[in-house]
């Protein structure tokens, strides 16, 4: 591979973060980035149908909640040139390429690290009133996201797969698996920044109501929405014609509803 | 200064809401653990909150830190909370006894539950969707699927922005200010976190994903930790998890940086002894 084609693939990367800054089209999926580094390798047509091929390996991959999956934009890139230029298939191009995905993922993880930094600077310019200030450390914070894609991209085919290979594989397993472990928690982390926010006593229950039929009926989360919305409009008896203006509730005992007391 | 007779008049025009839209698409640009998408949130209502304080220059610096607390929605569905945000901005802005408290509880009240749906709809619904016409054109070499998976997926995403921003101000102006005034404001706030909190309580165990891969025991009566403490209590290790960060980042106020870096360690020890994976 040319030293202009590697960069011109390390760019299609960094187009799969820069998709977020214009609004998560979700072109940053394998379907759209690998047709393009056809287009870049001068195989476009083969690029559209690998990356159809890899949008549906990595159909579960996307980023729901705070759940982060392993880097499809390297991973689906640097798969669909190595596919194009050394007439691999796609299974043993994804393959070759997986090593550098969870790498990317890793480093991805490593500067988390930095994260709290920024976000210090970034109260700094809010409390002067800096409104500005705020926005180039959202732009930081992305284009950083940027560059590690673009370096890794440009590597592994700079290089070549057998050289990352042979460079991933020098790290040891535990590595790797122990940064995608941390990973898995950090999400714990978020959702505990918000219940600092909004958990209070009287709402404590309802936490754990929500986490027993999520853990023992494997209910998704919409449903626990749906459910909830429901306790909440007979808890608060916002379907009664009577409630008054003041905001009491009218005592609906006329209508038999002595069970919903016991919330 | 403003007087209470202008209070029906709204502060922001289409245009300005549709700048916030436009100021708004990058929700997943600059994401955070600690705050996830509190930059793009403040992005999305900068210019806004400007207009809004323009000659309150301590309300603004309030207005300020304040939009630069925790953030997180499916992106499509921030505009919505935004308009309904800005619009009690705009109230605070016009009265001296605005609870500021009211706009932070409504915004985390709102961001579990319509997640919850939003990711639904846009993840596992219209992307699906837009797969399932884009891929079989795609694997016939065709560009076009892509195009059409691409038109699929956004013109809902787009329209759902604008129209978003629109309603949730209108909700904001009106209703809102109905049940603020009718009392009922507490009841609806108190639903709202309620409605949030059990979301939150379901995706603790979907959302976190490590597992422990240790084993007790040996050969045939060999069974995964992970398997016994699931058997106690499923998603016993999320749950924990979660609460250990609570009350750290609460009794302790142990910095998140600490947090991460010591999940990191965690993480990497856990796996080099053959515990987590």
């Amino acid at each position: 591979m040319t030293l202009l084609q590697a960069i011109l693939c390390g760019l299609v990367s960094v187009y799969g973060v820069f998709d977020f800054a214009l609004g998560t089209l979700y072109l940053n999926r394998p379907i759209f980035l690998s047709a393009i580094t056809g287009l870049i390798l001068g195989d476009f047509k083969t690029g559209i149908i690998i990356g159809a091929t890899l949008e549906l390996f990595f159909m579960g991959a996307v980023s729901v909640g705070a759940y982060i999956p392993p880097d499809v934009v390297v991973g689906g890139v640097v798969a669909t040139a190595l596919a194009i230029v050394n007439g691999y298939s796609t299974e043993i191009a994804i393959t070759l390429a997986m090593p550098i995905a969870l790498f990317s993922l890793a480093i991805g993880n490593l500067i988390t690290i930095t994260q709290p930094f920024f976000l210090k600077r970034a109260d700094y310019y809010a409390d002067k009133c800096d409104a500005k200030g705020v926005v180039r450390i959202q732009w930081t914070m992305g284009l950083i996201n940027c560059a590690r894609r673009f370096i890794l991209t440009f590597l592994a085919l700079y290089f070549g797969a057998t050289a990352v290979e042979a460079f991933v594989n020098s790290i040891p397993d535990w590595v790797i698996s122990g940064m995608s472990a941390a990973g898995g928690l950090m999400p714990a982390m978020g959702f505990a920044m918000l219940m600092r926010m909004i958990l209070t006593k009287q709402i404590l229950p309802y936490y754990f109501l929500g986490f027993v039929l999520a853990a023992y009926l494997a209910m998704p989360s919409l449903g626990v929405a749906i459910l909830a919305v429901i306790i909440v409009m007979v808890k608060f008896d916002f379907l009664n014609p009577n409630r008054s203006e003041t905001g009491e509730m009218v005592n609906s005992s006329t209508s038999g509803g002595g069970i919903d007391d016991d919330f | 200064m403003t007087t209470s007779n202008e209070n029906k008049t709204n502060m922001l025009t289409k245009q300005d809401l549709n700048r916030a839209v436009f100021h708004g698409l990058g929700m997943e640009w600059g994401w955070t653990y600690e705050r996830q998408m509190n930059l793009a949130y403040f992005n999305m209502v900068r210019h806004a909150l400007e207009k809004i304080y323009k000659d309150q220059p301590e309300k603004l610096h309030e207005a300020m830190v304040r939009n630069c607390e925790f953030f997180n929605i499916t992106p499509q569905l921030a505009p919505f909370v935004g308009g309904i945000a800005l619009a009690m901005e705009e109230q605070n802005a016009k009265s001296d006894d605005f609870d500021t408290k009211s706009i932070t509880a409504i915004k985390s009240a709102l961001m579990g539950p319509l997640s919850g749906i939003g990711d639904s709809i846009f993840l596992s619904g219209i992307r699906i969707i837009a797969l399932g016409v884009g891929i079989p054109l795609c694997l016939q070499g065709n560009f076009l699927g892509v195009v059409l998976y691409f038109l699929i997926y956004n013109i809902p995403a787009f329209w759902l922005r604008f129209a978003g921003i629109y309603k949730g101000y209108e909700i904001g102006t009106g209703y809102l200010d109905k049940l603020k005034s009718s009392g009922l404001i507490d009841k609806v706030m108190q639903a709202a976190s309620i409605v949030g909190i059990m979301v939150i309580g379901a995706m603790s165990i979907t959302m976190v994903y490590t597992s422990v891969t240790m084993q007790i025991g040996s050969g045939d009566t060999s069974a995964s930790l992970q398997s016994v403490l699931d058997g106690i209590l499923p998603g016993m290790i999320p749950l924990g998890v979660t609460w250990l960060y609570y009350w750290l980042l609460g009794k302790k106020k142990i910095n998140i940086l600490w947090l991460i870096i010591g999940t990191i360690v965690v993480g990497i020890a856990g796996a080099y002894f053959g515990i987590l994976g």
